[in-house]
């Protein structure tokens, strides 16, 4: 069957992403459409398998699967506990902490479904493949294409390329896709979502910021922990009042989801967010819930939480932008996967006007606004610039928001502004403090980062061109003698090391997280896609 | 030349751990492969339906591992087959071998080749292909890691053996089984891919290929798992700090060789 690749791939609607956003779309339009008249809807995604590259808390607002799944589908979801207890507690230190004794109700999620959005999104893509739609994993797409202004298509990676650049014995070469409609459902950062708002000024009104968040699964001994407690904390390890947080979330009797969420605007270039991580789960408050477990599982992934004044024009003919890639997340709860199942079904009723009139995809901002998590991310709209002037008026900020759905402060704050001027600096140069020597000690229940890496299973052909580009080795010199290297603190999956004083890049490690995108001081980071299959292969994030 | 290869779907071994109170295998977020080794099966029977042979699949197991089925069509494979039936259940390597020989004689009752993995890596027995020859009468070549096919039915392998490695010359029919050494396996196009998704997989079940039932699954299956335990673990095991001296660690290590023998003199 491999003759078959002469012929060139046509399909209705083309998804690039199989997470709960791209698989919204593709269910929605599968069921929306009439008997008969039914798209042909391809999914392509480069894990290895359904939900490979999925991660997420997650406690799920459940409004985002209404009207989508049947109540029947709903009941099947692979979520073992519902929110039953939950608390916000203000870390002092690695003892001191206080539950916060009142929280804005708009941040509550008593009765919530929590579990793993990597089985959710597999379960997603049962459904619609179910429903007809073609999902085929292991294929990345790395290029889209654009013909009078229009995007038409797109193009798969190569495969089987050595890391010489040249061919091997089993390459596998571009394949062309033609789609009356392509959706972009990267995710967070998408490379090709990225591109397109950059090319097309598809930018919001703010530049996007983007917070890391790092993950493991803690099995605990049966009879210790109660399923569907959960716990959010602010405050340590923090140091400088950066934005961040922590959560536990038990999503059975003997799994723990603990993870640590950390604003990549932070300033101070020694910060190590998985060292932070660490601390937070050597902390007193969170000890209490993970003691005499061991951690099985591990991921990280950047979240676009810069709200509503970042989110891009998710519209460009031929193609629309749905969930994190779009930037379509509630950044006083993170919360994103009820709006990315919101924006995929919003974007299916437009691709169904335009594939029966050649023309309505235009009104896809429209119907996205009309959503309710539209609709949430504009009440918030605030609060995350709020944050940047300190966590207490970040407090009032959300606040004020909720006492007044998003009327109260009705001028835009100030921050984030667009980076059009020098004075953007992301980090602060200086003397770079060891901060290792404050690690706690490594156990099962605190491995250290390579240890974490292996257990997010990812893996990458070592025998193809490094993924992360470097586009001007002088630099690395440069950065290492301002901020002393930060990719090698900043990587979650400790890709970067300095080898007598040479960056060596360990791309098998990568999580595919972009945080090195993001937050290479100089911005000299390229990061382009591996081999489809590549990456992590997360089976319960 | 019609050539089967015969694949596995196997658990992801990089993920399966063992519960340490049951000894189970913790089979939660542990996917389901298509056998490593059998890639490089698949991979020489796809060389050989380049060069102009009819190139069929087949496997063993719950109607799942259809999957591993589809990806050898998305490859390019012209046929498959799965044998899918209650009765196969709890087979030992015996009882798999009866019931691929069966399925391979209603396939083709005189294959030019058919190819095995090296073996599969979740029982780790190197069986079934060794075995699956016996059943059909058909030479064995096992551990090949090359393999050309003339045109008049001839063929010349390298194997590897404890000692070193041989050239055989000699003519189909045969049964081989493949080492990680052959070719890198091909990837499947995404064409083939949707091709595939489309082809059709023939589930057959014990009685569609013939099969005793007494010589199938449990019943057929002279060896039993009485017990499953991770092997203990030996300890004593030197670490040379390599991360502040690399080349004092060398050194060291080096030292250690010499000193405990284990190279020999």
């Amino acid at each position: 069957m491999s003759d078959a690749k002469k012929t060139p791939v046509e399909t209705d609607v083309l998804i690039v992403g199989a997470g709960p956003a791209g698989m919204a779309a593709a269910i929605a339009l599968r069921r929306s459409a009439p008997e008969g008249a039914k798209p042909r809807v391809v999914v392509l995604d480069k894990g290895r398998s359904p939900g490979s590259h999925v991660l997420s808390g997650a406690i799920i607002d459940p409004s985002g699967f209404e009207g989508l799944l049947s109540p029947e589908e709903i009941g099947k979801l692979p979520v073992e506990a519902h929110v039953c207890k939950e608390s916000f507690r203000m870390l002092f230190g690695p003892r001191k902490s206080l539950k916060v004794p009142w929280v804005p109700p708009l941040m509550h999620s008593r009765g919530f479904p929590v579990g793993s959005l990597t089985k959710i999104a597999a379960y997603l893509c049962s459904i619609a493949e179910k429903e007809g739609a073609e999902i085929y994993t292991g294929y990345a797409v790395t290029e889209l294409i654009e013909e009078n202004g229009r995007i038409v298509g797109a193009r798969t990676g190569e495969k089987g390329v050595g890391k010489d650049g040249k061919p091997k014995s089993n390459h596998l070469p571009q394949e062309e896709i033609r789609a009356a409609v392509t959706v972009l459902a990267e995710g967070g950062c998408g490379i090709l979502t990225g591109k397109l708002a950059e090319a097309k000024g598809l930018g919001g009104v703010r530049r996007q910021t983007y917070a890391l968040a790092i993950k493991e699964l803690i099995e605990v001994p049966a009879g210790t922990q109660t399923a569907g407690e959960v716990m959010h904390t602010f405050g340590y390890p923090s140091a400088d009042g950066t934005y961040g947080g922590g959560f536990v979330y038990h999503v059975s009797e003997t799994q723990v989801m603990a993870g640590y969420v950390y604003s990549l605007d932070y300033r101070r270039p020694e910060t190590d967010p998985h060292l932070l991580f660490r601390r937070f789960k050597a902390s007193a408050a969170v000890q209490k819930h993970i003691a005499g477990g061991k951690t099985a599982a591990y991921g990280a992934k950047v979240i676009p939480e810069g709200g509503y004044y970042s989110a891009l024009k998710p519209y460009f003919p031929g193609c629309v932008i749905v969930g994190d890639a779009a930037g379509l997340l509630d950044s006083l709860r993170i919360k994103g996967v009820h709006i990315a199942l919101q924006s995929g079904r919003a974007a299916a009723r437009a691709i169904l006007a335009e594939l029966k009139d050649g023309r309505g995809l235009e009104t896809y901002p429209e119907l996205l606004e009309r959503t309710r998590g539209w609709k949430e991310i504009k009440r918030v709209r605030n609060v995350r610039a709020s944050f940047r002037h300190g966590t207490i008026p970040g407090i009032i900020g959300a606040g004020m928001a909720w006492a007044t759905c998003g009327a109260f402060p009705f001028w835009r704050l100030r921050g984030f502004e667009k980076p059009d001027s020098a004075e953007m600096e992301p980090l602060k140069p200086g003397a770079i403090e060891k901060e290792a020597a404050g690690a706690p000690p490594a156990s099962p229940l605190s491995p250290d980062r390579l240890t974490d890496v292996f257990m997010s299973g990812t893996i990458h052909d070592e025998d193809q061109p490094c993924h992360l580009k470097i586009l001007d080795p002088a630099k690395c010199a440069e950065c290492r003698g301002r901020y002393g290297a930060p990719c090698t603190r900043f990587c979650p999956a400790e890709v970067y090391r300095l080898e007598e004083g040479r960056l060596q890049i360990d791309f098998s490690n990568c999580l595919h997280c972009k945080t090195c995108k993001i937050k290479c001081p100089l911005e000299n980071i390229d990061w382009t896609f591996p081999q489809g299959g590549d990456g992590p292969r997360y089976t319960r994030m | 030349m019609h050539v089967i290869v015969c694949i596995k779907q196997v658990p992801d071994s990089t993920n399966v751990r063992i519960n340490p109170e049951t000894n189970t295998l913790m089979r939660e977020g542990v996917e389901s492969i298509l056998n490593p080794f059998d890639e490089y099966a698949l991979e020489e029977g796809l060389r050989l339906r380049d060069a102009g042979a009819r190139l069929s699949v087949v496997s063993m197991g719950p109607p799942q591992a259809a999957a591993i089925l589809r990806e050898a069509l998305a490859r390019g494979a012209d046929a498959a087959y799965l044998l899918s039936d209650r009765a196969f259940a709890g087979a030992d390597t015996l009882a798999t071998g009866y019931a691929i020989s069966c399925a391979i004689r209603k396939i083709d009752p005189s294959p030019d080749l058919v190819l095995f993995g090296k073996q599969a890596i979740d029982g780790d027995t190197a069986q079934v292909g060794p075995g699956v020859a016996e059943m059909l009468g058909i030479p064995l070549l096992a551990y090949i890691r090359e393999l050309s096919a003339g045109e008049d039915g001839s063929f010349t392998a390298t194997v590897s053996t404890d000692d070193g490695e041989e050239t055989v010359e000699g003519k189909f029919p045969a049964v081989m089984t493949v080492l990680k050494e052959a070719h890198a396996p091909r990837f499947a196009p995404l064409a083939g891919a949707m091709a595939a998704r489309r082809a059709k997989v023939t589930v057959w079940s014990a009685a569609d290929v013939g099969a005793d039932p007494a010589r199938c699954g449990l019943n057929g299956s002279p060896t039993k798992v009485v017990r499953i335990f991770p092997p203990p673990s030996k300890g004593g095991a030197l670490r040379v700090d390599a991360r502040e001296d690399a080349d004092a660690a060398a050194a060291e290590i080096l030292r250690l060789v010499k000193e405990k023998g284990i190279l020999p003199q």
